[in-house]
């Protein structure tokens, strides 16, 4: 195997990109810069996404810029065989959509029910509260996937945004190594 | 579209089990067929990243019931190389203990060979892929063997912190034995020690199947033909021989392959459900299952994980591997803990990166907000993982059936129930509370388990291997008991599992059994 390279060693600014369409052209952005530049959303619908980016903001602090909603919806857009999502390895079963649906709808329901306000619309003690409840399969009158698992897969999600590319990793300090950075293939 | 050409071999799966038929059946000049519901991995896609490395497990095809569901797409392989092809290359031995366990305690079943049966190949299978180990070392727990090709991968200040707390404790470590290179060899490169096995090893440092016998198997011939779900295996009008399978291709569209020998090397789930998706009026329970075995037996290992955070500037612990530094068989006994029955195996630390299932994130699971970003900051210099790998004695519940929901191809969903009984619960409950003790002896600052449940580490059983036809599915070579070309490979053979990771073990038999079948070629495939 002498003509394999030890290390494809990462020059410059390697993000893990993913295939966008901004007016009608296909371009490798990260979420991030997705988020930043405005990329469409297709799949999730608007209300969804507000609420995605607000819970995932709550979960862990910078994923709305980090792009949680594009890197979700890129993602529910793909083939379960593509998908990059932790739902896929958590055994959450295709279409992953579903799942997302269901949790979000779920996190919206209850916000109306017990505040009469949808969660992004809280004030940020009132979202963190919420969460805590939801974390701990706390919320009365919940209807959806349990509590602990949407917590569990979506707080990945915002994880995986802002600390799983290689900008996240570096920004811990941390070398990103890769023999095969993100960005080469994608 | 034309039936293919029939073939020699056709194996189901083109995973680790499978290589290894295919490679000692392809140097004995059979025609060989592996048939692979997933794609067939090139080196290009082992990306390192945990988020793209997903795309090389399986989408979940299972309903998964019971108290302790398995944690099936996580542990499923998907394309060539199967779960090979992300695993972490741990290599530890199961132990003389674990292949009599019916006979010498009366619980689980026994194997239908024992341990020095299987030490030759341990052997050899450790020359044909390169395991870095120290075997005197090891030998403290196991009878003695050939020493491994390679001296034991390097350790770093992440692994050895635990040291300390092991002495205090008075329990033995040695340096774990890994199918990862630590140096050149067989024309492939020592390891670099960057932490992303679970993301395929792309300069096959680590043993992967497709740098293994998968290649071999490649060079004299066989063939991988992606996309193809197998669905069932075809029999002849008496049922007393198959004669091939059948498949759906990349196009969806069904397809036969004819076969003097088929081999089924699927894995946990899927090994039992083409086997009772396969029911005829001669075998109407399913091919291999008169005795209702088919399925049955489904094990994992509960794994007790201890997080200690360390009080020093850099322990490096986003260097190294997947798998380990440091063991311990010390507290191996099946009656070592009060009150509890089963085996349990230390061993420390890999390489953690902040996300995913084994990440940084994720040890804490109860935090988020700034708490959770500043516990990922602390964490990425300071934090390292002790586990002990528990055993789950087999339980005839535990089983797989066909659901009454259906895939694209008409194909029956498989239904896996899975809970731990006492004394799986029990042996991880105590191994929690000892790995505490080790974190505080060692140092940490901050120590916890992870006591939520127990985790399904590693999947194993399905369809038995055993002695007789009464109480096992297949003989100790793979051969099913009731039709003579119809064979079984991989880790869905053991009818126990030990403490140990399976695949050393898997090779080493899968080797015995392919070498078997080879041998005994013209008696077996008529
Ligand atoms: C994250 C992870 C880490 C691991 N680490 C270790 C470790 O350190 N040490 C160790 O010993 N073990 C480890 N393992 C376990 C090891 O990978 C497995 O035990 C081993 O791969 C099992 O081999 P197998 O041949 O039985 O199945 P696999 O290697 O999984 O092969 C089965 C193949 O069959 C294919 N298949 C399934 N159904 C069909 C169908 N209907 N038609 C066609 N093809 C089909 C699958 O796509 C797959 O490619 C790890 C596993 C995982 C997931
Ligand atoms: S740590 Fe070693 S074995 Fe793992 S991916 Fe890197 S080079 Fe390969």
């Amino acid at each position: 195997m002498a003509e394999i390279q030890r290390r494809a060693l990462m020059q410059g600014a390697a993000l893990a990109a993913l295939s966008f369409t901004i007016d009608g052209a296909e371009v490798w952005l990260s979420p991030s810069q997705a988020q930043a530049q405005g990329a469409p959303i297709n799949v999730l619908k608007p209300d969804e996404v507000e609420t995605l980016e607000a819970v995932g903001d709550t979960l862990l602090p910078g994923a709305r810029k980090a792009g949680i909603a594009n890197f979700v919806d890129n993602q529910l857009g793909v083939a379960p065989g593509d998908c990059l999502l932790m739902a896929r390895i958590a055994s959450v079963r295709p279409p992953f959509v579903n799942f997302y649906r269901a949790a979000l709808g779920a996190i919206e329901r209850s916000c109306l029910s017990l505040h009469g306000k949808r969660f992004a619309e809280l004030a940020p003690a009132a979202q963190y509260d919420f969460v805590d409840r939801m974390r701990q399969n706390k919320i009365e009158g919940w209807q959806g996937p349990p509590g602990p698992f949407v917590y569990f897969l979506l707080r990945h999600d915002a994880v995986d945004v802002a600390f799983g590319t290689v900008e996240g990793i570096e920004s811990l300090g941390v070398p990103y190594m890769p023999h095969i950075s993100p960005e080469k293939r994608w | 579209m034309a039936t293919p050409e029939k073939v020699d071999v056709a194996i189901v799966g083109a995973g680790a089990s499978a290589s290894v038929f295919a490679s000692v059946l392809a140097r004995a000049g059979k025609k060989v067929v592996m048939l692979e519901q997933g794609p067939d991995w090139q080196n290009g896609d082992l990306i390192s990243s945990e988020i793209w490395g997903r795309r090389l497990k399986t989408v979940n095809p299972a309903i998964l019931e019971g108290k302790d569901r398995l944690g099936y797409s996580y542990n499923a392989g998907w394309g060539s190389g199967g779960a090979a092809t992300h695993y972490f290359a741990m290599f530890p031995r199961l132990l003389p203990s674990d292949f009599n366990m019916k006979s010498a305690y009366g619980r689980g079943l026994d194997w239908p060979f024992s341990y020095d049966d299987l030490a030759p190949y341990y052997d050899r299978v450790a020359q044909d892929i390169g395991v870095s180990g120290d075997a005197k070392a090891e030998e403290r727990w196991r009878p003695p063997g050939q020493p491994y090709p390679m001296p034991p991968i390097r350790s770093f200040r992440h692994g050895d912190v635990w040291l300390k707390g092991f002495e205090a404790l008075g329990i033995k470590t040695a340096r774990a034995t890994t199918a990862i290179n630590s140096q050149d060899y067989k024309g492939r490169p020592a390891c670099v020690y960057d932490g992303w096995c679970n993301a395929g090893c792309p300069i096959g440092a680590l043993a992967n199947p497709s740098f293994t016998y998968l290649a071999e198997a490649r060079r004299h011939g066989a063939e991988v033909r992606p996309f193809s779900t197998v669905t069932r295996v075809l029999t002849n009008d008496k049922g007393d021989r198959v004669t091939g399978i059948e498949y759906y291709d990349r196009e969806k569209q069904r397809q036969v392959q004819e076969a003097s020998i088929v081999i089924l090397a699927a894995f946990v789930s899927q090994n039992p459900r083409i086997l009772l998706n396969s029911a005829t009026d001669k075998h109407p329970q399913g091919l291999a299952n008169a005795n209702g075995l088919v399925g049955r037996y489904v094990m994992a290992h509960t794994g007790a994980t201890i997080w200690g955070m360390f009080d020093e500037p850099d322990i490096q612990n986003y260097m190294g591997v997947l798998s380990a530094m440091h063991w311990s068989y010390d507290r191996y006994g099946k009656t070592a803990r009060p009150g509890v029955f089963g085996s349990i195996l230390w061993h420390c630390s890999p390489a953690i990166k902040p996300n995913d299932i084994g990440g940084i994130a994720n040890s804490r699971n109860d935090l988020f907000g700034q708490a959770l970003v500043d516990f990922i900051k602390r964490g990425s210099r300071q934090l390292s993982r002790l586990q002990a790998f528990g055993e789950e004695l087999p339980n005839p519940d535990n089983r797989v059936v066909l659901a009454g929901e259906k895939d694209e191809f008409g194909f029956p969903l498989a239904r896996i129930n899975h809970s731990y009984d006492q004394d799986a619960i029990g042996v991880w409950q105590q191994a929690c509370d000892e790995g505490l003790q080790i974190a505080k002896a060692a140092g940490a600052t901050e120590s916890w388990a992870l006591r939520a449940a127990p985790p399904t580490i590693h999947m194993v059983g399905g369809t038995a291997m055993g002695r007789s036809a009464a109480d096992s599915v297949a003989n100790g070579y793979g051969q099913t008991h009731e039709i003579p070309n119809l064979w079984l490979a991989g880790v869905t053979l053991f009818p126990t599992e030990g403490a140990v990771n399976p695949t050393y073990t898997m090779y080493a038999a899968s080797l015995r059994g392919a070498e078997h079948l080879a041998a005994n070629w013209n008696a077996i495939a008529g």
